[in-house]
């Protein structure tokens, strides 16, 4: 058992950008759920429509040698219109989700959404659509890569920091880990600015009861599709900044995923502001661990390495399971809202 | 057409009004005409006409069933009629949203109390006003644009809160209140933005009776203040206290109309009691 | 007021469809003409080679696209057949998916708890029934040692159903049943049935592995009914079904305690005051439901000829567009819900290619929410 290994693995699981950009997908369904209590259940759906909005752009630039229109990009252009699409299809996504949906009960939202999600899924891996997203096997970080990675300040080389080793610039890079959480950094400023604004007073109401905020005259429908698509947008760039460390494929942002970032938003704290990110840190950390520990304590045939995703997977069920039972409040939440039991 | 002084009090608004089902008022500040709502082949509300009088406390009564939640509903804009039209103050309010009509001034409360639990009190207050800019979301990220207006807001909501007896709790989850208390802040809440009638449904409903007497001076003093008031209850004694109007409704229609003291002494009012529970003391209710 | 179908909701659903419908045209236009060269061809192959990596019934796909390709001498012929093949096959699916969707209808009827984990318990069904009746060494998770219980499929089937809806009593007594006694919300209890989803889901990966296993291992014979192809164990599978949605209709019907299921699904404090033992009658519902659910896994497993950890799981949407469609807690709604979607989902691979028939089928409920919140036997509900 390599303790040593073990404990350097977990250390840079804390600051990965998988980490970040799971932080970021969760700071998104915290404006949906902690903030308005909407039941979106097909966050990953937003995520894996942002990959594919910047991964297919880029694709594009890059395949018409750099250039849009005739007009060549420098590498920063063809970043922010990535990006700038990447948003425009999660802000068109939220819309169409939620022009129907909203005005219907809570569940209902819940059923659509991840009915939504695994639709662009299956839309995202059907053959038909080969040209555009690659089919199953989605999009090869090549094809996406390169504008981003050479925009970094740092060395295109392995750089050591401290017991930590990751390349200057490509793919799980150092340079990833500063903008990833320098993003992360952002979405958490604008989540603490508006929830305690008039705006997130709304918000925060119409989770609460939304007929009582509908009978104070404010417009219900629209804040909480001002919300969705926030919340979406957000999720779109965790979802593109999770593909610069791996790629972009359809069957990685399933229902799982969307779980996933239920149980950590709920493990960090609904509503709070660290909590997405202290949620996201504990959450892959402690899988990390979990898999580690039990792939050196427990013998091979009883628990082969095979097994260790699949049992590290139903702890976290387990653990989401608690978490609604015992602490719905999480780690940061406020020990008072226990006491109120509602709803 | 029997025009009795209903109280012998001076310049009574209502000295001059006819005691029938959708008597004109003097100065109407809602008129409802020909309102209509089936659920499934079941007429819940069928009201002719109806004229509610400016800065005075309406009861709506009623047996159980006879619509008059519905109906409270469908002038609020949280339900929508099949058929009918009605005015606030002139404007026809018809295929409003619920927030329009609260921003045209017509406020409402609800049956089961919707305290916001798991905000505090204060902050349940701060939602009721209006024209805070800082609900708007880009004007939310700069609190230059909202800070003087919610210091204004705070002002204005822990008075309120004094005058119900709540600013001690300002900083309590709404959640942690009394049955009672939650419907004191519903009333106090709903008064954030001035206005000019509140629709209170069953204010009374599940409150500890030693709170009704202190909710009931707060509806006269809100008449006092000028707003209007209309309210459903079944809870005669209050009915009896403090409004100046009944409408009785059975059935879905309006069936008599009158002041308090008489409108009870009215047949077809005994009957739709009888009828909707005919082994219960009548002499309970209607003495 | 927010059930109630009002023309916006009418405009919207149109403009929805229009944009679908657009953008569809768009990609296919970008397929077709700038895109990549051997796009238009794509769609064409693909269709009628019946590839497909997803789908649940796969080889009857195969069949049918052979079957167009044999007889395109008379096309209106071929259109007729190859539409009442993936109806018959439709009605299939349908009927399996119905004895999954009702358990989930029931549950929500009683309880208001949309169950994440009901796609779990088909699969748990199919599971169970292959570790007990596999000629090939089992084994259990954490347990070191491999062995062959090889009981012989009936009584491998019953068994699996028994364990199955004894999950279902277990899971009542133990968990639901305390969340509904410390009044925790049907919101959160749908997040602990996520969880519940999620642990049990890798727990049946974990035990019988990743890769599709086979419950039965005789090769299916299939017959021909005048343009229709069915295979025995297809014809098998929906005669229990069948069998089995008239037993649950009888007992909703016409037994006492049928009767009370309905009345807690319909008003459960109604019911209650009625006198009617209302936890008693949910736990009744988890047996029935989880139960049926696991004979819904074990036919599937027939039809579509294996299973595998996550059979159930994909499945789950589905029963949900079912059970939303034939109106949320209505058990006969969810029947024909489910015979609806089964239909569509086969029907629409003759304009769609076949991996989609399953976004077919969500796009469906999608359009019910906006039409029909209520589903088709529903009722809309009263305000106020």
């Amino acid at each position: 058992m390599d303790w040593a290994g073990l404990l350097t693995d977990a250390g840079r699981e804390i600051f990965a950008p998988t980490t970040a950009a799971f932080a970021l997908a969760a700071i998104g369904l915290n404006f949906h759920f902690g903030l308005t209590g909407l039941l979106n259940m097909g966050h990953a759906g937003f995520m894996l429509l942002g990959m594919y909005g910047y991964a297919i752009t880029i694709r594009e630039i890059e395949a018409n040698g750099g250039e849009l229109f005739g007009v060549h990009m420098a590498a920063g252009a063809e970043i922010l219109l990535g990006v700038l699409v990447a948003l425009v299809v999660s802000v068109l996504f939220g819309l169409l989700l939620g022009w129907p949906t909203l005005k219907l009960r809570g569940d209902y939202l819940a059923i659509v959404t991840i009915a939504a999600a695994e639709m662009v899924r299956f839309l995202g891996r059907s053959q038909s659509l080969v040209g555009l997203t690659g089919a199953s096997t989605g999009i090869r970080g090549s094809d996406f890569k390169r504008p981003f990675e050479s925009v970094s300040p740092f060395p295109d080389r392995l750089v050591t920091v401290g017991p930590f080793t990751l390349h200057g610039s490509q793919s799980t890079s150092w340079w990833l880990v500063v903008v990833a959480w320098t993003v992360v950094a952002l979405a958490s400023l604008l989540f603490w600015r508006l929830s305690r604004s008039p705006w997130g007073r709304v918000l925060k109401g119409i989770r609460e009861d939304e007929d009582a905020v509908r009978s104070l005259g404010k417009n219900v429908y629209g804040y909480k599709m001002q919300a969705l698509v926030i919340g979406g947008a957000i999720g779109a760039l965790g979802g593109v900044l999770w593909s610069f460390g791996n790629s972009v494929a359809p069957d990685s942002m399933g229902r799982p995923t969307t779980f996933w970032i239920w149980t950590l938003l709920l493990l960090g704290g609904a509503a709070t502001v660290f909590g997405p990110i202290l949620g996201s840190v504990i959450f892959w950390t402690a899988l990390l661990v979990v898999k580690g520990l039990a792939g050196g304590l427990i013998p091979e045939t009883w628990l082969s390495s095979t097994e260790l995703e699949p049992f590290a997977l139903v702890l976290v069920g387990a653990t989401l399971m608690a978490l609604v039972i015992f602490r719905p409040q999480g780690v940061l939440g406020d020990r008072r809202e226990l006491a109120i039991n509602e709803r | 057409m029997s025009a009795k002084p209903a109280k012998s009090k001076d310049n009574n608004p209502f000295a001059s009004i006819n005691h029938e089902p959708g008597a004109a008022k003097i100065d109407p500040i809602i008129t409802a005409h020909g309102i209509e709502r089936t659920f499934g082949g079941l007429k819940a509300v069928d009201v002719n006409h109806l004229e509610v009088q400016r800065h005075a406390i309406t009861a709506l009564i009623g047996p159980n069933g006879a619509g008059k939640s519905t109906f409270f509903n469908l002038l609020t804009g949280f339900d929508k009629p099949q058929k009918g039209e009605w005015s606030f103050n002139g404007t026809s309010l018809q295929s409003h949203s619920p927030q329009k009509v609260a921003r045209a001034g017509m406020v409402r409360t609800f049956q089961l109390t919707k305290a916001l639990s798991r905000m505090t009190v204060i902050e349940n207050m701060r939602l009721g006003a209006a024209g805070q800019a800082g609900e708007r979301f880009w004007s939310a990220l700069i609190p230059g644009l909202w800070k003087a207006k919610e210091e204004e807001i705070t002002v204005k909501a822990e008075e309120l809160l004094k005058r119900f007896k709540l600013y001690e709790k300002r900083n309590d989850f709404a959640g942690e209140l009394s049955g009672g208390q939650r419907k004191l802040l519903e009333m106090a809440r709903a008064l954030m933005s001035d206005p000019e009638i509140v629709m209170l449904d069953e204010p009374m409903a599940g409150v500890n009776p030693a709170l009704t007497e202190s909710l009931l001076d707060h509806i006269v003093k809100l008449k006092d203040q000028g707003v209007t008031i209309l309210f459903v209850e079944h809870d005669m004694h209050m009915v009896r206290r403090i409004s100046d109007w009944v409408v009785v409704m059975a059935e879905g229609k309006i069936i008599a109309e009158g002041p308090p003291d008489t409108v009870m002494q009215n047949k077809s009012v005994q009957d739709a009691y009888l009828g909707a529970h005919h082994d219960t003391d009548l002499s309970e209710d209607l003495a | 007021m927010r059930t109630a179908l009002d023309t916006r909701a009418l405009v919207r659903a149109g403009v929805i469809l229009v944009v679908t419908a657009l953008a569809f045209t768009l990609l296919a236009a970008f397929q077709s003409s700038g895109g990549r060269g051997e796009a238009p061809t794509v769609a064409v192959a693909e269709a009628s080679t019946g590839f497909v990596p997803l789908t649940d019934a796969g080889l009857v796909t195969v069949a049918e696209a052979t079957d167009t390709t044999t007889d395109d001498a008379t096309t209106t012929t071929a259109t007729t057949n190859r539409f009442l093949q993936n109806l018959v096959n439709g009605i299939a699916f349908g009927l399996l998916l119905a004895l999954a969707s009702v358990g989930l209808s029931l549950i929500y009827g009683t309880t208001g708890l949309s169950n994440f984990a009901h796609g779990e318990q088909v699969s748990l069904g199919a599971v169970l029934t292959y570790f007990l009746v596999s000629q090939a060494p089992v084994s259990l998770p954490l347990i070191p040692t491999q062995f062959t219980i090889g009981l012989p499929l009936l009584v491998g089937a019953v068994l699996a159903i028994a364990l199955s809806a004894g999950t279902g009593w277990l899971q009542d007594k133990f968990l639901w049943s305390k969340l509904r006694k410390r009044r925790i919300g049907t919101t959160q209890q749908m997040i602990v049935s996520i969880g519940l989803s999620l642990a049990l889901v890798n727990l049946l990966q974990w035990w019988i592995g990743g890769q599709k296993v086979r419950l039965s291992i005789s090769i299916d014979t299939r017959h021909q009914y005048g343009p229709i192809q069915i295979g025995n164990q297809t014809l098998m599978s929906m005669g229990v079904a069948i069998a089995c949605l008239l037993a649950v209709s009888a007992f909703l019907l016409y037994t006492r305690l049928g009767r009370a299921t309905r009345a807690v699904s319909d008003n459960p404090s109604l019911a209650a005051a009625s006198g009617i033992k209302v936890d008693g009658i949910i736990r009744l519902v988890w047996i029935l439901a989880t139960g049926l659910a696991a004979v819904g896994g074990i036919l599937l497993a027939l039809y579509e000829q294996g299973t595998s950890f996550d059979s159930g799981a994909r499945l789950l949407l589905l029963m949900f567009a079912a059970v939303t469609l034939g109106g949320l807690g209505q058990p006969f709604g969810a029947l024909v819900g489910s015979i609806v979607i089964g239909i569509v989902s086969e029907v629409s691979t003759m304009w769609l290619p076949p991996d989609l028939k399953f976004a077919t089928a969500l796009g469906i409920l999608i359009l019910v929410l906006l039409f029909r919140p209520q589903g088709i036997l529903g009722r809309p509900e009263r305000v106020g």
